[in-house]
């Protein structure tokens, strides 16, 4: 052995091992050739041991800069491999993102049923109680009781069902107020949903509907406090653009009696169709408890007053959804179900 | 109640566009549900006067008349034989256009040159009478246009009267609002009748009534020698913009006067009176009688009839009978004009299917106090149209009503409306509406009732006249006073409203079905007769065989949406059905109870690219019954159902304890087949209320266990016949530590084999090697126990 190394040989060596690198896996048997404990390093490093001091200086420098930039060197090409690797392996999670994704399968409650639910929110906002009644119902509560007397139009059999004499199919859910203020004293404040039948049967008219009665009957309540519910329940259905207004009307439960009316949806008030022209859409009816009601529920109406009022579900979920005819809440057609 | 704008400015000065008008009484309550327009068809027509009428040169049948048009008179040839020298006459200018837009040209006729054409009815768009010329009223001025005559040009009201105010159905009652509406007060018609001549009533026909409670005012008035043609065109015009058609001048009269007052009125062919007499009747027994249509009658005990001396001959205020009829040779009259008892008119009028408009205003009542005045005002009308000598006098009954007063307090008014009204105020707005105060007193006053307003019988009808007349629109919107009621919560709405979300979240779409049954439903679905499914609720007037009974479960309802939607082209369903099941009962009224019902077809998905969807079969739809238990905290059981619609080897009872709260299981396929379904169903049905009896939805922690969970796997060979519910029961019986057990795998192949994975949980330590080795054998030696099964090893 010489007094001198060969550095260029060190570089030559060197060159040889890495330049046909070409993976990762090689990179690490390399790595250890050059730079491991028994590597082409440690072998010099070996070699220099040997030579008089001013020459381990001179080539000791050497071979650890020439270390230090091989590793830099190798390490750059290390990280260059990795991505390489990751990009590949990348390259094979590929898909084709526009083919259609698994869609939940849910189903949809019926219009009727979330109209009802709406309904039911703002009413118990607003300190309101569901009761409810039976579907089949007395001749008393169904009409009597609610001063609708013997002879009037709407005991004619082409609009009751009767299941015997002196029981019917409930016309309206009006006779819940009764069987609720006949349970309890004043004050009274409930709202009953329900399901309505009425002997009609054409492109206008089902045999069976939707109600939701309101009462409420306490000391001093006022005609103005009827407007003020109401008012409050329909901005809140309609928006609070909504405009309305109150008519005079005839129900024989109450009095005075109020249609209430807004401001057609379709239209704007322009005037069409659904409104017959006049900008007004009829939504439900209401009024002051007649004070003979009262009476017959056993209340004195000298003591307390009330009011009530009843609107049709169909109607109002027609006119939020946009259904142009009754009957489609009844064939149940899955394409009318899917879209609410 | 049609009521045309020209008509009412007789009654109230109409300084007001009809659409403002009409916003008012809709404001008022009257209800204006359109206007309709009426506008002449014809233009450049004029009225002129017949000064001469000479025979036409060329033609026999043709005359030239000379028309005066004001400023000139023209010759016009003319064919009709109804004009005389001095009518009016519409006379169309070469340039006018007729009805059909007809052009009138400057032609010659038969040699002789006419610079116009004289107009029939028909011609002008007037009505289809083409019979002569039209004759214009004398009042309107030669050389006017006639496009500008009154009656033509005009807006009719169509107003829906609410039903308890009858004394508007007349241009009267109409007029009185109107009236109110625009500080006017309406005027009566003026008329002075004719009583010149000698003959009297009272030497001409005799009135009997025998019940005055049906008719407490009967007045009869008599006209002699008319000759019936035509009513004017100013009548017929009004009758039928009023929507009735013109018939002849006495029947026209009636009901011109029923339309202007309220007051029907019926006119007899005073010949065809027996003995001379009228008699106001209630009948006894049943009597066959024919009406004026021609129809045969049935009258029965409590109708009320007008007889003569043979018989009846009208319904009291429904309809006239055909023996007494007005005809074309009638001469002389007895005209008949009454009030009614309301609700034997209804029940007569009901019962006979007849809604004429006399019944239709004696139903709601006629004011008693303007029966005369009406019958009065019809002789005069026939009279000036069809000439004749009036009689003097009447025959009358006349059992004067007490008249209706009531005392209503300030202080009430302004309670119940909210609205302080000012007492001058309420007092001056009721005099509007002819509510007269009689007196007042210190914190109130008493009002009279005029006898026109039946529906005004307390207090409480007077403040909703105030508030009518005050305006909705004044009123308020105010927050009731009184502290705000927290309401509690409806354990039942709950409920009803956490199943919808359970369901719906299931992939179930909600179906609303009438509550009804064909009762062919219950023989579809084999409901024995001793099942209390099959005592239906039937309904006395159903409006069709699928609606004659109430349902007593929702099952075949919603079997028949399934089946619709099938047949339009739908393959995999999810339906359910919330609604209520009837039946009958021992009491007074049948028993409800809420049932839920849901049902699977087809599969989840049609089809999806990457994994195909199996179809439903029964542990689909026994998934979502234990989902739903779990859901509400229910504790349920299944056996073999015993239902005839299942099929029995995939059917199941559900049992809450002993109780069977429901069934769910594969529909048997005849049973679809009758609702015309071809492919299969599973369905369940359960009684919500016992869910809401059995279950809770009140949500309860539980700690969460600081120990990990071991668990085992186990695999057994075991008989077709032994259930594997009873060996998951066994192991869960073995030990508080065992917290679950699952099936993880079934298969069979010469034996069936299950395999089961068993969770063991402790809340006190981490268990043991030990522990769960002892337990593992206790599993496996209870499990074998059960007979047919055995450790697959």
């Amino acid at each position: 052995m010489g007094e001198t190394l060969n550095i260029d040989d060190l570089r030559n060596r060197i060159e040889n091992e890495i330049s046909p690198l070409k993976t990762l896996e090689d990179l690490k048997k390399i790595k250890a050739t050059i730079l491991g404990r028994k590597g082409v390093f440690s072998e010099y490093l070996d070699a220099l041991k040997l030579l008089d001091k001013d020459q381990k200086k001179v080539f000791g420098k050497e071979i650890n800069r020439l270390k230090a930039s091989t590793e830099a060197r190798l390490n750059e090409m290390e990280t260059a491999l990795i991505e390489a690797e990751r990009a590949k392996q990348e390259e094979l999670t590929w898909i084709d993102i526009t083919m259609p994704g698994k869609v939940p399968v849910l189903g949809r409650k019926h219009p009727i049923t979330q109209t009802f639910e709406e309904i039911i929110r703002v009413f118990s906002s607003l300190g309101f109680a569901v009761a409810e009644g039976p579907d089949i119902e007395l001749d008393y509560y169904n009409f009597e009781a609610l001063n609708i007397p013997k002879h009037h139009p709407a005991r004619d059999m082409q609009d009751t069902f009767y299941i015997k004499p002196g029981v019917v199919l409930r016309t309206h859910t009006s006779p819940v107020q009764i069987r609720v203020m006949e349970a309890q004293l004043p004050p009274v404040k409930i709202i009953s949903p329900g399901s309505v039948y009425r002997c009609d049967h054409d492109v206008s008219h089902t045999p069976m509907f939707h109600q939701v009665e309101g009462l409420m009957v306490d000391k001093h309540v006022r005609f103005s406090d009827l407007k003020g519910i109401l008012s409050v329940f329909i901005q809140e259905i309609f928006g609070a653009n909504t405009r309305l207004r109150f008519r005079p009307s005839y129900f024989p439960f109450t009095e005075p009696s109020a249609e209430v009316d807004i401001g057609c949806v379709i239209c704007e008030g322009a005037g069409c169709r659904v409104c017959k022209d006049t900008g007004w859409l009829e939504i439900l009816g209401s009024g002051m408890v007649h004070p003979q009601v009262l009476r017959n529920v056993g209340y004195d109406p000298e003591e307390v007053s009330g009011f009530a009022f009843g609107m049709g579900v169909e109607r109002i979920a027609m006119l939020r959804f946009g259904i142009d005819d009754i009957r489609q809440f009844y064939y149940n057609d899955i394409r009318f179900l899917s879209q609410f | 109640m049609r009521i045309p704008c020209e008509w009412l400015n007789e009654f109230v000065v109409l300084d007001i566009d009809p659409h403002d008008l009409a916003m008012r009484l809709t404001m008022r309550g009257f209800e204006v549900e359109a206007i309709e327009e009426y506008r002449p068809t014809f233009d450049g027509v004029c009225v002129g006067q017949i000064m001469a009428i000479d025979a036409h040169p060329n033609a026999g049948n043709l005359t030239v008349c000379s028309v005066n048009v004001g400023l000139e008179t023209l010759p016009i040839v003319c064919g009709a034989k109804n004009i005389r020298i001095g009518d009016k006459v519409p006379l169309a200018l070469v340039g006018a256009r007729l009805a059909g837009n007809f052009l009138i040209e400057k032609r010659a006729i038969r040699g002789v040159e006419s610079p116009g054409m004289l107009c029939s009815e028909k011609e002008l768009g007037l009505s289809d009478d083409h019979s002569g010329i039209f004759i214009v009223p004398e009042d309107v001025a030669v050389g006017s246009k006639l496009a500008e005559m009154k009656g033509l040009n005009d807006s009719v009201l169509d107003i829906s009267v609410p039903p308890n105010r009858g004394d508007c159905l007349s241009v009267l009652g109409i007029a009185r609002e109107v009236g109110s509406i625009l500080n006017q007060r309406a005027k009566l018609p003026m008329f002075k009748l004719d009583t010149t001549g000698s003959e009297d009533v009272e030497d001409r026909i005799s009135l009997a009534i025998t019940d005055t409670d049906a008719c407490p005012r009967y007045v009869l008035r008599m006209i002699k020698g008319i000759s019936i043609g035509p009513a004017p065109f100013w009548m017929r015009n009004r009758i039928q913009k009023c929507g009735m058609r013109p018939i002849n001048a006495i029947v026209d009269v009636t009901n011109y006067v029923m339309l202007e007052l309220g007051q029907p009125l019926h006119a007899f062919d005073y010949h065809a009176l027996a003995d001379k007499r009228i008699e106001v009747r209630v009948a006894e027994g049943d009597t066959a009688f024919r009406t004026l249509d021609g129809e045969d009658r049935k009258l029965v005990a409590g109708d009320i009839m007008i007889c003569d001396g043979s018989g009846p001959v009208a319904i009291a205020g429904i309809m006239g009978g055909e023996n007494s009829e007005i005809t074309a040779s009638t001469k002389d009259i007895a005209l008949e004009s009454a009030f009614f008892n309301p609700l034997s008119i209804r029940e007569t009028a009901r019962r006979l299917g007849i809604r004429s408009e006399a019944s239709l205003r004696f139903e709601k009542g006629v004011d008693r106090d303007s029966v005369d005045f009406a019958a009065e005002r019809a002789i005069f009308l026939m009279n000036s149209t069809a000439g004749g000598t009036v009689l003097k006098g009447k025959r009358e009954i006349h059992e004067k009503g007490s008249g209706r007063s009531i005392f209503v307090s300030f202080a009430k008014i302004i309670d119940i409306l909210g609205v302080p009204i000012e007492h001058s105020g309420i007092i001056s707005a009721l005099r509007s509406v002819d509510l007269h105060i009689l007196r007042e007193e210190e914190n109130g006053f008493v009002v009279s009732v005029p006898g026109f307003r039946h529906d005004l019988e307390e207090y409480m009808d007077i403040i909703e006249e105030v508030a009518r007349i005050y305006g909705y629109d004044h009123v308020p919107a105010t927050t009731p006073a009184g502290a705000q009621q927290v309401q509690k919560r409806n354990r039942k709405e709950v409920y009803l409203k956490g199943m919808k979300e359970y369901l719906t979240s299931c992939g179930f779409f909600e179906l609303v079905n009438f509550a009804f049954f064909n009762i062919k439903d219950i023989e579809s679905f084999r409901i024995l007769p001793s099942d209390p499914r099959s005592s239906c609720v039937p309904i006395m007037n159903p409006i069709g065989k699928d609606y004659e009974v109430m349902r007593t479960f929702v099952a075949a309802n919603v079997l028949k949406s399934i089946a619709y939607n099938l047949n339009r082209g739908a393959k995999n369903l999810k339906f359910f059905e919330m609604g209520k099941i009837f039946f009958l009962d021992g009491s007074s009224l049948p028993v409800e109870y809420p049932s839920v019902c849901f049902a699977m077809t087809g599969r989840e998905r049609e089809y999806f690219w990457r994994d195909p969807s199996p179809e439903y079969d029964f542990f689909d739809i026994k998934g979502v019954v234990e989902g739903l238990a779990d859901r509400f905290g229910l504790q349920i059981s299944v056996s073999r159902s015993t239902e005839e619609f299942l099929n029995r080897n995939r059917a199941a009872d559900i049992l809450a304890g002993e109780t069977k709260i429901g069934w769910m299981g594969e529909i048997r396929g005849e049973v679809l087949r009758s609702y015309g379904i071809e492919q299969t169903v599973y369905c369940a049905e359960l009684r919500s209320d016992l869910i809401v009896q059995h279950g809770s939805v009140d949500a309860k922690y539980r700690p969460i266990p600081r120990f990990p969970q071991v668990t085992r796997d186990f695999a057994f060979y075991m008989d077709e016949n032994t259930p594997v519910g009873a060996i998951i029961d066994r192991i869960r019986g073995v030990s508080p530590l065992i917290t679950g057990v699952g099936v993880f795998d079934m298969f069979k192949k010469e034996t069936k084999s299950i395999a089961l994975r068993v969770v063991f949980q402790s809340f006190e330590e981490t268990l043991t090697d030990e522990t769960v080795n002892a337990l593992q054998e206790i599993i496996i030696r209870e499990a074998t126990s059960i007979q047919g099964v055995m450790l697959r090893t």
